[in-house]
């Protein structure tokens, strides 16, 4: 390995001024951190939508044919689910209530809406460790479990607050954890079918009432080692076509899809992305450019010396990839800090995962080698003839 | 005494060498700046040929083309009408690859010393050392040139913690390192005080004779013309005078005024 040997120069040249150095590191960690927070927000946005979806405890979902999204409120008839569970391979099926009330905040006395999620107790519909331990609390009349997450115009919600909930008398008996989407409103509160019934059966003329009838989501479980995917495709062939029949993972998909497809959030955040990222090439670029100006003569003796251009490219480039790395370092942690600050302030999903810190980290140094790219047609027209005089 | 270059000179009290004891031979050198219209001959028709171990002066006014005839024989620029032989090696016609090989074997020293701040003394001349694939040795190799500078308790110090003196020896060491036969120097102690450039040069003549080291050096400074075997004379792009140094003090002897002192 001779590239061991030689004296390390782009390494010295960069760290030989602390100050400069570190400005350095600083722009390149401000471009990194731009970057993250910016994919952050568009991830946050798309998985927060779908983080209640991914939590439902089911092989297979039953949903009505006209409910493309989780804003769509068509519900399906409850007996879809009878005859479902008729079907070889299905274990279990049954039904999820969503409805939107008003919350009345016990402070302020203002109502805000949430959403209601509605289940019997006996079905675990949901994979939240918390609401599987107290769901036994809601079958007393008027409970409520609501997510700690929830926005904080809600106001009190500690087990014990009593206030609310569509001009009816609501009990808080538990928390639980899951965050706010935009269809959730200001957000989550679980609650038993029978309590359901209490609150949605009879409502004003102008509401739509809702019973036991009609669910919103059905969850479909499947025996163990069944297939669920062909189990999914043998219910869609032989239910009515008033439902549509996916798997959990589809379903998932298929909301993704929705916020993808149809909302700006992909092309307004990827903006952002790319135009931290040419910050980011320009940052460095100033960076690298001035090490070479500064350096001229420097590097013009080198090539008088008989230095060949690409040792010159291989010293920018690696003054490139080091500033990548070491920028990107103080760029991360901040970056995570602010995600963990954000998901508190806001309620939304704001998920570092090694995918993203990877694609990232790619991201940074292809910045940077854009910059050195650029930076090195500076070196490459230094002519060693000008040293002279 | 006048030399119009189309007379091939050796000069001063070297007699006539045959070519292989020659370091430089130029033949009918021609060179242009710019293109076209904008065409501007720089030097025209120069001769001359040095020995090894001679050490040259080259002197001349301002915008004689002193300094790019030393960029022409450092392989700094690329060639086109005349001979010029470095080393035995044709440069006219090279590509800019060979030029770049045929630099290796030069050592370079400059008016600036040019070292990286960010690398100490012995680093920046190992730098050199790498040129020629010494890794192993260019440490002891570096000391050991640095050591024959007087530069042995400056070894690790950045050019930052030296003096103007201990930088350019630094340069020089890092030009000498590698043992080129030929050296070229621009103004080598135009930075220095009169003692440093003193030593400066008196360091270079005793590595000349040592080493068999053919050295040109373009200055103006008067105080260190006596180093010289030579001194090469240029004005406008022609070779004006070419002298033995004991011709040179008689040709500029106050007793026999000449105008061309005033031009040093």
């Amino acid at each position: 390995m001779s590239f061991l040997k030689h004296t390390p120069l782009a390494w010295l040249n960069l760290t030989h001024d602390r100050r400069r150095l570190l400005t350095s590191l600083g722009g390149v960690a401000f471009a990194v951190l731009l970057i993250f927070m910016f994919n952050g927000f568009k991830n946050a946005l798309y998985d927060s939508q779908v983080q209640l979806l991914q939590l439902l405890n089911a092989d297979i979902i039953i949903i009505n044919t006209q409910k493309n999204n989780m804003f769509v409120p068509e519900p399906f008839a409850r007996r879809r689910l009878y005859q479902a569970r008729a079907f070889d391979g299905v274990e279990d099926a049954y039904p999820l209530y969503i409805n939107t009330a008003n919350w009345k905040n016990a402070e302020t006395r203002t109502t805000r809406p949430i959403r209601v999620l509605a289940f019997n107790p006996q079905d675990s519909v949901l994979r939240i460790p918390e609401v599987q331990s107290q769901v036994s609390k809601l079958q007393a009349p008027e409970t409520v479990l609501v997510d700690l997450q929830s926005r904080p115009e809600l106001g009190p919600i500690t087990p014990g607050v009593e206030t609310e909930l569509g001009d009816r008398r609501v009990r808080v008996v538990g928390n639980y954890s899951l965050g706010t989407d935009f269809a959730s409103g200001n957000g989550n509160l679980i609650m038993s079918d029978q309590n359901y019934l209490r609150y949605f059966s009879q409502v004003n003329p102008e509401d739509e009432e809702r019973d036991l009838s009609t669910a919103d989501i059905g969850l479909v479980k499947v025996a163990e080692g069944a297939d669920a995917e062909r189990i999914a495709a043998t219910l869609s062939e032989n239910l009515p076509k008033d439902v549509k029949v996916l798997t959990l993972e589809g379903f998932v998909q298929q909301e993704f899809t929705y916020w993808q497809e149809n909302t700006n959030i992909g092309f307004v955040f990827s903006l952002l992305t790319a135009m931290a990222f040419i910050v980011g090439v320009i940052l460095v670029y100033q960076i690298l450019y001035t090490d070479v100006s500064d350096h001229w003569a420097e590097y013009a003796t080198l090539k008088a010396m008989g230095y060949r251009n690409f040792f010159l490219l291989g010293v920018v480039l690696q003054e490139a990839t080091i500033l990548s790395l070491l920028g990107f370092i103080p760029g991360f942690c901040i970056s995570v800090l602010l995600y963990n600050a954000t998901a508190d302030a806001t309620g939304l999903l704001m998920r570092m995962t090694v995918d993203r810190a990877l694609s990232t980290l790619v991201a940074t140094f292809v910045m940077c080698l854009i910059s050195g790219a650029i930076a090195v047609r500076k070196v490459q027209a230094t002519d060693p003839a000008e040293v002279f005089g | 005494m006048e030399a119009n270059g189309s007379q091939p000179v050796s000069g001063g009290s070297v007699a006539i060498a045959d070519a292989s004891d020659l370091a430089v031979q130029i033949r009918h050198l021609n060179y242009y700046f710019g293109q076209g219209e904008l065409r501007k001959q720089a030097l025209f028709d120069i001769s001359l040929d040095f020995p090894r171990g001679q050490i040259a002066i080259i002197t001349g006014p301002s915008g004689s083309g002193k300094t790019t005839f030393l960029s022409l024989i450092g392989a700094l620029r690329t060639l086109h009408e005349g001979s010029l032989k470095v080393m035995g090696r044709e440069l006219v016609g090279m590509s800019n690859s060979q030029l770049v090989e045929v630099r290796r074997g030069i050592g370079f020293i400059f008016q600036a010393h040019n070292l990286f701040e960010s690398l100490t003394a012995s680093q920046n001349v190992e730098m050199a050392v790498e040129l020629m694939g010494g890794f192993g040795s260019k440490r002891a190799q570096a000391i050991a040139v640095l050591k024959q500078l007087g530069l042995e308790n400056r070894v690790d110090y950045k050019p930052n913690s030296l003096s103007g003196g201990q930088k350019q020896r630094v340069a020089i060491a890092r030009a000498l390192v590698n043992q080129p036969q030929l050296i070229l120097a621009d103004e080598p102690t135009a930075a220095l005080d009169k003692q440093s450039g003193r030593d400066v040069v008196n360091l270079m003549q005793q590595l000349a004779r040592e080493q068999q080291c053919t050295i040109l050096m373009v200055t103006h400074d008067n105080r260190i013309l006596d180093v010289a075997d030579r001194i090469i004379n240029l004005v406008d792009g022609h070779l004006e005078s070419d002298t033995s140094m004991k011709e040179f003090v008689t040709a500029h002897d106050p007793k026999n005024l000449d105008p061309r002192m005033f031009m040093l």
